[in-house]
């Protein structure tokens, strides 16, 4: 079975983080990233929501998030 | 490496370790360097993380990379998704990480710097590494669950909602504890509160600008509020200087209270984009730059620690910062840093969901605690560096110093009125006295840290901007919790009430929406008022409180732990949660225990109640009420803890003697992409 990461397929991406630092940094910081998720989208063949329905998705789950004390 | 290096290397390292602990403990007197302190805790953090999470990754939980984590099996791009195993650190430590590990370290000052770094170290090392790092495993093998969902599947239906109402308890107490330390070290400062103030209005701008105007544009965003803010602390000086702006920004706690409760409501019913997200980036952005500003500053300088190893208040029991023994007390005053059962949430939200191999989780997991604990140990460092006069005038009431006068005097921990004023003139405050809460003293000892950099470096040494932006940071990321927690104590409540009016239970339902954040609001705002009018400074009295609710979770945590552990036929390795749960349950029962029944007015609550009973004192009769609703608190959180671990070890029982099949509620295995490479 081969399944698709965050930016592209395999070890080697998911091993660098993405495909880059900014993805790192991103992911890091729990910030949206529409671009890898268009790259997720095309993989998957599932049809990508807007950038703003994405954003919008995307702030909403993150307020569902906890912060510790 | 080779076998015999490996052995020269791992002992030498025990060695150093070991050294430095044996000068802690038998120096007395003398005037250390923190660097022994530092040797000793990362010496113990290497071994620990080399040998024990190790044996637990591969004995005890048996991680196998061959099997694909929720984050393969499930990727949508959004919250499932395999990431590696650093940038996952830094998102999972970032999570974690807030002031708990700052300020109960300092609180636990009290008793010396000793007592508190020990338990900073062993703790984490055999409690709160191993309950975050097994809650991590939990969840990653179901899934991503919450703990909750966990207790449910693996103990039953009434565990979990047992566990959920705890963690709603829990967070109004948490909220109400963060929101005094806030209230505390901006009260009476124009500096500070000015500061605070312009985050919301730099949050909305941020908000907007990733929103609406660029789009998902969070960095450049997150940099121009970062810019916005270092700008607005500096403009703080200038308006505390001016007699007339000074005057607007100046307020009692009451007032700031207020401001508190009206700002925690709003945050939680406003749209998220708006002030939650880019509060909670800028936050995060500060957050992790200074802890590691502050780590290089302490190596750089290597401070001496003024406080001594243990002060009389360890045993005496009558410290002004709060009452109570070294035993149970120290144990619960510091919960993050050496365990935080708060942490169990994290492990079982977003993280699991990203882990790319199950191998990475005893980084994460075991090294992302061993990161906080260092976090605990620098905090103990800076309250340690003050002289323990200041410290001790800092951090309680007038007259509870007046009373701790003769012992601290007796200790040679002398303050002047013309110190604390001196002091206060360098920070740029009106005042140092009884700022309790920990969050100033803290503030002091980073501003003479950072100072002490840049006086090294051949600059100013800003004592007064360095003790503000440490204020600000502090405040910052507290507010982010506050924001948080209300929010998710707001979709608890919705989910609760939902069982029986399933309107009320949706999230968007405006109503809904506004009544819930009002209850939340409301708990945690009542608790808050009634720390800031306790004449006893309120930290006294809620600190312990948070510690007892904090440790009780992580209680919770290490049964979900421990009966995965004996359904997966475990059970002989069942004593790495055992072990830490029976010393919780010790320490905080104990400390529940005193906190109500103590006859020392100081400590008990009823006793408190008793002394006050027919006094003619104004707002005698709120005290005594307010007596009365902590001791129900204590009880009720040692009660429901009490009903998980019976709940608990009946489980155990019958899965161990066979009445019962150990059914183990874990996602079928898949075999990972990753294990055979691309």
């Amino acid at each position: 079975m081969r399944l698709v990461t965050d930016g592209g397929s395999g070890r080697q991406k998911t091993a660098q983080g993405g495909t880059g630092w900014r993805h790192a940094l991103r992911r890091m910081f729990g910030m949206p990233d529409y671009d890898a998720y268009l790259e997720h989208c095309r993989a998957a063949g599932h049809e990508p929501p807007s950038k703003g329905e994405y954003l919008a998705q995307f702030f909403e789950s993150k307020g569902k998030g906890v912060r510790c004390c | 490496m080779t076998r015999l290096a490996s052995i020269l290397l791992w002992g030498g390292i025990s060695a150093l370790g070991a050294g430095a602990f044996g000068v802690l403990a038998l120096s007395r007197g003398e005037t250390l360097s923190a660097a022994w302190l530092l040797t000793a805790a990362v010496c113990t953090y290497a071994v620990a993380y080399r040998f024990y999470s190790k044996f637990l990754a591969a004995r005890v939980f048996g991680l196998d990379d061959r099997r694909a984590t929720p984050a393969e099996r499930c990727n949508n791009g959004r919250d499932y998704v395999p990431t590696n195993k650093w940038v996952l650190y830094g998102h999972h430590f970032a999570a974690i990480a807030g002031a708990g590990p700052l300020v109960g370290p300092v609180l636990a000052a009290q008793f010396g710097f000793l007592p508190g770094t020990l338990w900073l170290v062993i703790g984490v090392v055999l409690g709160g590494a191993v309950q975050d790092f097994t809650i991590l495993f939990c969840s990653l093998r179901r899934d991503g669950k919450s703990l909750g969902q966990m207790a449910k599947e693996e103990i039953n239906h009434s565990a979990g909602i047992t566990g959920m109402l705890a963690v709603l308890f829990i967070m109004i107490i948490l909220l109400a504890v963060l929101a005094l330390i806030v209230v505390n070290a901006l009260k009476a400062s124009p500096w500070g509160l000015f500061t605070i103030a312009c985050t919301v209005p730099i949050a909305l701008l941020m908000g907007w600008w990733m929103k609406r105007w660029r789009p998902g544009k969070v960095g450049e965003a997150s940099i121009a509020g970062a810019v916005l803010l270092l700008g607005a602390l500096v403009a703080g000086g200038w308006v505390a200087a001016q007699p007339h702006l000074a005057s607007a920004f100046t307020h009692s706690a009451t007032a700031i209270t207020w401001m508190m409760v009206a700002y925690g409501f709003v945050a939680s019913v406003l749209p998220v984009w708006m002030l939650l997200c880019p509060r909670d980036y800028l936050s995060t952005f500060l957050k992790i730059t200074t802890i590691l500003v502050l780590a290089l500053a302490i190596l750089v300088i290597l401070p001496p620690l003024k406080m001594p190893a243990l002060t009389p208040f360890a045993s005496l029991g009558e410290g002004p910062v709060f009452a109570g023994k070294l035993f149970p007390f120290a144990f619960i005053t510091i919960a993050c840093g050496a365990i935080s059962g708060f942490h169990s949430l994290v492990a079982s939200g977003t993280t699991p969901k990203m882990i790319a191999r199950e191998s990475d989780a005893r980084f994460i997991g075991y090294g992302g605690m061993l990161m906080e604990s260092f976090v605990g140990v620098m905090a103990m460092i800076a309250a340690c560096t003050l002289d323990p006069g200041v410290y001790f005038a800092m951090n309680t009431t007038p007259t509870g110093l007046a009373q701790a006068s003769q012992v601290l005097s007796q200790a040679g921990f002398v303050v002047t009125p013309d110190i604390m004023h001196q002091l206060a003139n360098q920070m740029g405050e009106q005042t140092l006295i009884a700022r309790s809460g920990g969050a100033p003293s803290l503030a002091v000892g980073m501003a003479q840290i950072f100072a002490s950099v840049s006086s090294a470096l051949g600059g100013r040494t800003l004592t007064a901007l360095w003790y503000h932006f440490a204020i600000m940071f502090e405040a910052l990321f507290i507010l982010t919790t506050i924001d948080t927690g209300t929010r998710v104590g707001r979709f608890m409540l919705q989910e609760i009430v939902g069982h029986v009016w399933p309107r009320f239970g949706e999230t968007s339902w405006y109503p809904s929406v506004l009544a819930s954040s009002a209850v939340i609001v409301a708990g945690w705002g009542y608790f808050l008022y009634q720390g800031v009018v306790d004449p006893l400074g309120g930290i006294n009295s809620l600190w312990p409180l948070f510690g007892i609710s904090n440790q009780l979770l992580a209680a919770v945590a290490l049964c979900v732990g421990t009966t995965i552990l004996i359904k997966m036929g475990r059970q002989r390795f069942a004593w790495v949660t055992l072990t830490p749960l029976a010393w919780l349950v010790t320490v905080t029962m104990t400390a529940g225990w005193q906190k109500v029944f103590s006859a020392d007015p100081k400590l008990g609550f009823l006793a408190h109640a008793a002394s006050l009973t027919g006094s003619t004192l104004p707002g005698a009769q709120r005290l005594v009420f307010n007596d009365r609703l902590n001791t129900f608190v204590a009880l009720l959180f040692m009660t429901v803890v009490t009903v998980l671990i019976v709940t608990s070890v009946r489980e155990w029982w019958l899965v161990l003697s066979k009445r019962k099949v150990a059914v183990v509620h874990e996602a079928p295995f898949v075999e990972s992409a990753y294990a055979a490479g691309d």
